[in-house]
């Protein structure tokens, strides 16, 4: 069944550098295009394999839709817009952001820390408790 | 029907866009429609290609759009600010120089 190949299309705004804001929103209206314009050709009574045929067709070709974003520079990211200056600020943003990565991962992971570090002190909890027994089976055994 | 020779489109998306804006509020199918029907499907595009347009009129601050839910799909309409106003004037200006220009020289090639 002929549908929109969001996939496609998403792959080739990022690759050309649209920001991802206008990609998505981008995506959803051509999706609903194709919804009216499927019920636009089933109202004039085309089967609805022909109808989303023709709707693909009146949207235009991936090609076209990728070259129409391009022709307008202001929907590209910012890094894409201004390369050299992001060239400068993205390895110096990196660089201050290190520090505080282990943070933002405790925080973004913060339950499966809590999990596994329970378990790692009922782990040593039952592993003392064993060594114990054994130290006093040695003694008093 | 044939689709618009792009070269010779430059600004024109731009300018109608615009101008049935200037109108009311609408949303990506209902202006390609009301394109279809103002210009009598002499103008004829790739349907999906008036989303880069309108989003960059958008970033220029010559439209505003918001989201409405109907019948259960969530639609973006677009409607004119202040600014688009203005580069409406502007542009059907420029447009109506070009025309004006356009004009005279096939009548007087026709004359020749």
């Amino acid at each position: 069944m002929p549908r929109l190949d969001t996939a496609s299309l998403n792959r080739r705004l990022y690759e050309a550098g649209i920001a991802t804001r206008h990609i998505k929103r981008t995506i959803t209206e051509l999706e609903d295009h194709f919804e009216d314009l499927v019920a636009e050709q089933t109202g004039a009574g085309l089967v609805i394999r022909d109808a989303e045929q023709a709707a693909l067709q009146r949207l235009g070709t991936t090609d076209d839709l990728v070259a129409a974003m391009r022709l307008q520079p202001e929907l590209r990211c910012w890094g894409f817009r201004y390369p050299r200056i992001a060239r400068v600020l993205y390895p110096l943003a990196i660089v201050a952001m290190l520090p505080a990565l282990p943070v933002v991962a405790a925080v973004e992971h913060a339950p499966q820390i809590a999990r596994w570090g329970f378990c790692l002190l009922v782990g040593g909890a039952v592993t003392a408790t064993m060594m114990l027994a054994l130290r006093f089976t040695i003694l008093f055994g | 029907m044939s689709k618009t020779n792009p070269p010779f489109m430059s600004g024109v998306p731009e300018l109608l866009l615009l101008r049935l804006l200037q109108q009311q509020e609408m949303y990506g199918y209902e202006l390609v429609r009301s394109i279809k029907d103002a210009t009598g499907e002499a103008i004829s595009l790739g349907e999906g290609v008036i989303y880069p347009v309108l989003h960059g009129l958008e970033r220029s601050g010559s439209l505003k759009s918001k989201r409405k839910k109907v019948a259960g799909r969530t639609r973006v309409y677009y409607s004119l600010t202040a600014v688009g106003r203005k580069r409406l004037q502007q542009l059907a200006g420029d447009w109506r120089r070009i025309q004006g220009g356009v004009a005279a020289a096939l009548n007087e090639e026709a004359y020749a």
